[in-house]
């Protein structure tokens, strides 16, 4: 438990440096990039162009920025208003998003992992069969044909072929069907192809040799001896796909009308919504951060090998 | 004394035996072992056939008899079903071209152009010579016909568009892939396209292979507090907004001072290009060679590397790097495909091929947009779709096959 | 770890995923409206002086309203299909126009009233237009009322020596005398008034030569900031009249806190501006009347007392809650048709009948869903499926099939599409050239085969369809002369020719165009285009720092008035950015903004667009038409020039069906 704790405590530290050095390099790039984000088709007159930089603090000098909005970040938590979507703080529009991106992921990797896993399950075992061609095939597939193009496809036929699902919008669970299925199925094609070969790899371990030769059935050898092995590659991989897909997708969200965080990023950057883009940039930091830690743990409880260092 | 040569003899005889034996048995490298048990892998074998003719398909497109893929016909072509009506070069009226073809309009800009040359050899006064020089350099610049059917011929692809006409003269294949919103032949564009999004995928790869695999075979090697800065390093890079970095070099180097030096420097956009998304890409090759380099540093091969003196730099690129190459050989090949699609995102910021040129991401997502229940014009989907779904299957294969074929628990199998 | 803890592991990762998948089940089901339509993007704000796109506006029509409203006026026009609007009582009753043009009275209804209950009075107009006029509100509309007495002194900060002042003091609540200003509360410290006697200015600062414009633009306003201004400070009067001639005791104000700080005598504050409220301009007579004062007779003008910029927004509930704090669905006090119901971030706007209306009874759709949907395709999906009701933008590929429905509606809207050339870079500097660029496009076919929604390929600047203007001729389309201009300039056949670029904003519609431009000045002059797409920030900032050759606008029509779409190219007009200047242009338009006979003034303005047609320093492409369709039980859905829908006047021919809801 005490390695635990300091290993805790160690990752912590390291997120803090961390988030502030790219805190310290967005900051900068952000006022590098040429645009501000109260320039339109129509030029106001500079008075009022002065207020409205006032209103952000974007008058001071760029040091005192820096400092003044860090200094909210730490105090409270506040990232301030944001620039383009006025009527919102960048809190309440993190606050607005994450929910419908987290339930969406929920469903898309819940999704993933159980046709991922017993896909490539499936394969491993018996392999060079037609049911493994057929998997990998398909697993290729998932991969080879970009979410948007299987979205659109998906709509074509699932709403309006065979009427089952509504084409856009959030609500229900009906809506989440769909998005969640375009989402997971790149996730699963890899999840299937990673536990595959998870699998093969472990099959020709020596203990696992000796579990069959021990006469045990196959089915306790495989769920308890060779799965969990097996699954290293994969919860590797599935810590930075977690906060991809936490975070969203610009396309789906787009392509299915939904209210996530996928698209508030892109739209920030373009319209130089600066607070609202540095709240994406540091949400993603502190995701990507947590769910590598996630993994490494879980990777020290899989294996007994592994120690959290 | 005597015994004592004749021993000396036995010596150097069976010495020379064994050096002899051992210059044979050298001969099977790790490559070419490599490449004999990749030769018995048949799905790798078609599918590196099928990546091979692709690629020379690609270099060879100016030769091939395909229609323009620059020429749009908005009045009469937009939107045409996959059909196999024949096609006449240069047919279409907008161009005005002598006779309908392009070989009509050839022969008149030929014997333009002989006319202006006959006026200049019949010329005494140097300096109209010269002049009538340049303005025969200039008018095949800037009004010989292949300006209207193609854009912007590298010096090879023009000589090859030449070729092209002599050899098929105003034979154009029919627009088996169908038409696009604008009237443009698919089946061209995604032959051109094809040029484009190959180069991007290999160069833009490799660029991230060369980082990443040194990067993370060197965190890798070195382990503890290397590694961890390194990876943290890694791990902050992550979260940096690339699309302000992309948005930043996107006008950092389109102001004119800093496009005149790079150009003076022979870089031109594309060459930056390739570095971004080479330098977007390196991070996750970089984790995944310092994950396996982590695990094959205590290896006993790499102990013995180190006890008969060679250097770190020689440990790693040489022992470690082949030892990892299986799994990035597996990267890469997922990694070619998402840069191909990256580049039209790319495009989307302002970096990347702009029109009239053409490459796979932006045929796709022309064609996902033309994907609508009103009109399903599948066909501006389905096929440059295809090609890249293709690709990928083949790429896919042949990098099992390659990590297979170097993994070297595998020898004695099968 | 032991292996308790594993197999612990496992068990708890299975609780935990089975906890996720039940919360994300979770689901609160919003039952749809009674009518939903498709709103482009996210609105970015509420506020109607803050607001500037049409995202924003369609719903901020709905909840608020002015004195006036454009409201649907005799049958739609059985050629274009076009339902006239004109500006109609609303808040107001009736109105009385001065013989000069120069002064609007307004009487306002009994029976209206804001959402917490509370009646509007005119003091509600005159405090909502200096609230828009102010410049720490910041609109971007301000320049529309610029004609009303003082008002373009007080948007604009400018104050000279002589004029009745407003001094704002630095006492605004929860402020000290040093804080810095942060939370942007509409001006509500204490008011002193009087006549400004005396500017104390320090020596302007030197900046070195060719500097930017921004630089000095800047350093002129830090210098602003460090003037003491030295005000005959008379009493307020308790109706809240001012006295101008009243004893005065003269006092010292200043906006820097170092300078306040520095000396006991010197008071800070906000800011000393015209005191526009009690100077006139916009006034409330009494709880009913509400004049107006114009220094310039504008024809236009009661279409801009119909603009959203004007409507009235409540003083208590934005001094209470503070912007933006006070569009939040709890807190907004609203006076239009509907009232807000909720938000949604990113998915909708919800707005159901406001019962207050004074014309509550007349009000069709009981709750109207704004549904924020950028992609075309998804707003098409939807609108087949029955989610929305009205599709605002529709993709181009099928419009063609979709243009052979009944429930399609098209028509001109008042706006125009074109290039802009920065004629300081040559070849664009040669007229020649711009004629030459002009003649050789085609426009037929790219409004009838690429835009395809029956856009009107543009020769002038001025859309047609103004009531009382006709444009000029232009110049249509001549290859032969294009290249015969071309040749004259010194490029024969495209020889010598460099590389133009054309700039545009990433968009699936702007490039289809421009590649089509590219081939025809490819195959008629010969001239290589060479097309550069750009985000919109870069964009806008390339464009704004003259950095380009041609690059892609839009203009839409503020007003139906030629002025418009003509005063932006008078020289120095920072909207321009072409570089082009003609004295005589710039004389015609400033003859007709003085201009009092309606007939006179249309003609100065066609003699000015007739030398734009010709000069050329934009290179006008087609005149927009809106393209939406409406499903076809709803009466009262017609399109409009300016492309305005009240949606106030929509209610279905009978109940809807069931399945047209979502």
């Amino acid at each position: 438990m005490r390695d635990l704790l300091s290993y805790l405590f160690k990752r912590f530290i390291w997120m803090i440096l961390t988030l502030l050095a790219v805190y310290t390099v967005s900051f900068v790039l952000m006022r590098a990039v040429p645009g501000n984000p109260f320039s339109g088709e129509r030029n106001v007159p500079p008075a009022i162009e002065r207020q409205l930089k006032a209103r952000y603090n974007l008058d001071a000098p760029p040091i005192q920025q820096y400092f003044d909005y860090l200094g909210g970040i730490v105090t409270d938590f506040d990232l301030g208003w944001c620039m383009g979507l006025e009527d919102y703080s960048v809190n309440q529009v993190l606050a607005e998003g994450f929910p419908v991106s987290a339930t969406l992921a929920i469903f898309a990797l819940v999704f993933a992992i159980i046709l991922g896993v017993t896909a490539g399950v499936i394969s491993a075992v018996y392999r060079r069969s037609p049911a493994d061609v057929a998997l990998m095939a398909a697993a290729v597939l998932g991969i080879a044909i970009p979410n948007f193009v299987l979205a659109s496809l998906a709509i074509l036929l699932f709403v309006f072929t065979i009427q089952i699902f509504p084409a856009g919008g959030w609500g229900t669970l009906q809506q989440i069907a769909l998005p969640a299925f375009c989402l997971g199925l790149p996730v699963a094609a890899y999840i299937a192809r990673l536990s595959r070969a998870g699998m093969l790899e472990t099959l020709s371990k020596d203990h696992v040799r000796t579990a069959f030769a021990k006469g045990l059935p196959k089915r306790t050898v495989i769920l308890r001896h060779v799965l969990p092995g097996a699954m290293l590659p994969v919860v590797s991989y599935l810590g930075p796909a977690v906060a991809r897909v936490l975070t969203g997708s610009l396309v789906l969200e787009k392509i299915f009308a939904l209210p996530g965080l996928g698209s508030h990023f892109i739209n920030a950057a373009t319209q130089r919504d600066y607070t609202l883009a540095m709240g994406m940039v540091l949400t993603y930091t502190v995701l990507l951060f947590v769910m590598n830690t996630l993994v490494d743990i879980s990777y020290a409880i899989i294996d007994p090998r592994v120690k959290l260092q | 004394m005597t015994e004592d040569t004749h021993d000396e003899t036995l010596k150097q005889e069976t010495l020379e035996r064994i050096l002899r034996e051992s210059r044979e048995i050298r001969g099977v490298s790790l490559w070419q072992d490599a490449w004999n048990r990749l030769k018995r892998n048949r799905t790798a074998m078609i599918s590196l056939v099928c990546l091979l003719l692709l690629g020379l398909l690609a270099f060879l497109t100016p030769l091939l008899p395909l229609q323009s893929p620059i020429d749009k016909d908005l009045n009469n072509r937009r939107f045409l079903a996959p059909n196999l009506d024949t096609v006449v070069m240069g047919s279409r009226p907008g161009l005005k071209f002598e006779g309908g073809t392009l070989t009509g309009e050839l022969e008149k800009f030929r014997a333009s152009i002989a006319e202006l040359e006959a006026e200049r050899l019949s010329t005494e006064d140097p300096e109209r010579r010269q002049e009538l020089q340049q303005t025969i350099d200039a008018r095949i610049n800037v009004e010989h016909p292949f300006n209207q059917m193609w854009n912007e011929l590298g010096p090879l692809s023009w000589w090859m568009c030449q070729l092209r006409v002599r050899l098929f003269g105003d034979y154009a294949i029919p627009s088996l892939f169908g038409t696009d919103k604008l009237g443009r032949d698919l089946l061209a564009r995604v032959f051109w396209g094809a040029r484009v999004s190959l180069i991007v995928g290999i160069v833009a790869t490799l660029v991230s292979l060369i980082i990443g695999v040194s990067y993370g075979a060197i965190a890798g090697y070195f382990g503890g507090t290397v590694d961890s800065v390194m990876m943290r390093i890694v791990d902050m890079l992550y979260s940096i907004p690339f699309i302000f970095v992309v948005i930043f070099l996107v006008t950092f180097l389109g102001e004119d001072s800093v496009k005149a030096r790079l150009d003076a420097m022979g870089i031109d956009q594309i060459t930056i290009f390739y570095i971004v998304i080479g330098a977007i890409y390196w991070l996750t090759m970089s984790r995944v060679v310092r994950g396996q380099v982590l695990s094959l540093r205590t290896e006993q091969f790499i102990e013995a590397a180190r006890t008969v003196g060679a250097s770190p730099a020689r440990i790693v690129f040489r022992h470690l790097v082949p030892n990892v190459l299986g799994v990035v050989i597996v990267y890469l090949t997922l990694t070619i495909p998402s840069v191909m699609l990256f580049e039209a995102f790319l495009s989307f910021l302002g970096l990347g091929v702009a029109p009239p040129d053409v490459s796979w991401g932006l045929l796709l997502n022309d064609g996902v947009e033309a994907l609508s229940i009103i009109d399903v014009y599948w066909w501006v989907v389905v096929f440059p779709g295809g090609s890249l779904a293709a690709t990928l299957f083949a790429l896919n294969f042949l990098g099992d096959g390659i990590r297979d074929a170097l993994d070297p628990r595998m020898k004695n199998r099968d | 770890m032991p292996p308790e803890i594993r197999r612990g592991f496992v068990v708890f990762a299975a609780l935990l995923t089975v906890f996720a998948v039940i919360w994300a089940a979770r689901m609160d089901h919003i039952p749809p409206a009674e009518f939903a339509l498709q709103n482009g993007t996210d609105p970015r704000t509420l506020d109607p002086h803050r607001a500037t796109g049409q995202p924003e506006s369609r719903i901020i029509f709905e909840l608020f309203e002015g004195l006036l409203r454009m409201l649907p006026d005799g049958p739609p026009d059985p050629e274009t299909g076009l339902q006239p609007l004109t500006p109609q009582p609303a808040m107001a009753e009736s109105y009385e126009v001065s013989e000069d043009g120069k002064t609007y009275t307004f009487h306002l209804r009994d029976n209206i009233f804001w959402t917490d209950g509370s009646p509007v009075t005119a003091n509600d107009f005159a405090w909502s237009w200096q609230r828009m006029l102010h410049p720490a509100t910041a609109c971007e509309y301000g320049y529309l009322i610029s004609e009303v007495a003082y008002a373009e002194e007080y948007h604009n900060s400018i104050v000279n020596v002589g004029d009745h002042v407003e001094v704002e003091l630095w006492d605004r609540p929860g402020e000290t005398p040093s804080s810095d200003a942060n939370i942007q509360h509409f001006p509500r410290g204490t008011m002193r008034y009087g006549t400004l006697r005396e500017i104390v200015k320090p020596p302007r600062p030197e900046l070195p030569e060719g500097s930017s414009d921004e630089a000095q633009e800047s350093a002129e306003l830090d210098w602003q900031e460090q003037w003491v201004y030295v005000v005959d400070v008379v009493p307020e009067q308790a109706d809240g009249s001012i006295d101008w001639e009243a004893p005065a005791s003269p006092q010292r104000f200043a906006a820097s806190p170092a300078i306040a700080a520095a000396d006991e005598a010197v008071e800070r504050t906000h800011g000393v501006m015209v005191a526009f409220g009690k100077l006139g301009g916009a006034e409330a007579v009494d709880e009913r009347t509400f004049v107006v004062r114009l220094e310039n007779s504008v024809p236009y003008f009661l279409n801009l007392v119909a603009y959203y910029p004007l409507f009235a927004v409540n003083r208590q509930c934005i001094e209470t809650y503070g912007a933006p704090l006070w569009t939040k669905a709890e807190n907004i006090v609203s006076n239009g048709p509907y009232q807000l119901a909720f938000r949604r971030l990113r998915d909708r706007v919800r707005v159901e009948k406001n019962p207050l209306y004074y014309k509550a009874d007349q009000v069709g759709m009981e709750t109207i869903d704004f549904i924020s949907l950028e992609s075309q395709n998804t707003a098409l999906n939807m609108y087949e499926t029955g989610q929305i009701q009205w599709v605002t933008d529709l993709p181009t590929a099928v419009l063609q099939e979709l243009k052979k429905r009944d429930d399609f509606h098209s028509a001109p809207k008042l706006s125009i599409y074109f290039y802009k050339l920065n004629t300081a870079v040559p070849p664009l500097d040669d007229v020649r050239v711009r004629q030459a660029l002009s003649l050789a496009l085609d426009r037929r076919q790219i409004v009838e085969e690429v835009t395809k929604a029956g856009q009107q390929p543009a020769y002038t600047v001025v859309p047609p369809g103004i009531a009382g203007y006709k444009s000029p001729q232009g110049m249509p389309e001549n290859v032969q002369r294009a290249q015969e201009l071309l040749a004259e300039a010194g490029f024969p056949g495209g020889r010598g020719f460099p590389k133009l670029s054309l700039m545009y904003n990433t968009s699936e519609t702007h490039r289809p165009i421009a590649e089509v431009i590219q081939q025809q000045l490819q195959n008629n002059l010969n001239i290589k285009l060479e097309l550069k797409n750009m985000e919109w920030g870069s964009f806008i900032e390339t464009v704004q720092m003259e950095q380009y050759q041609m690059a892609r606008y839009g203009w839409v029509g503020d007003y139906p008035d030629p002025n418009t779409f003509l005063d932006l190219w008078v020289t120095g007009n920072p909207q321009s950015n072409t570089n082009w200047s003609n004295p005589e242009y710039d004389r015609l338009i400033e003859a007709a903004a003085k201009e009092l006979d309606p007939a006179t003034r249309m003609d100065l303005l066609r003699q000015a667009e007739s030398i734009l047609v010709t000069e050329l320093p934009i290179i006008p492409i087609y005149f927009y038409t809106s393209a939406e369709m409406a499903k076809q039980n709803i009466e009262g859905f017609a399109p409009s020039a300016q492309d305005l829908h009240p949606l106030q006047v929509l209610r279905y021919r009978s109940k809807p069906s069931p399945e047209s809801k979502e």
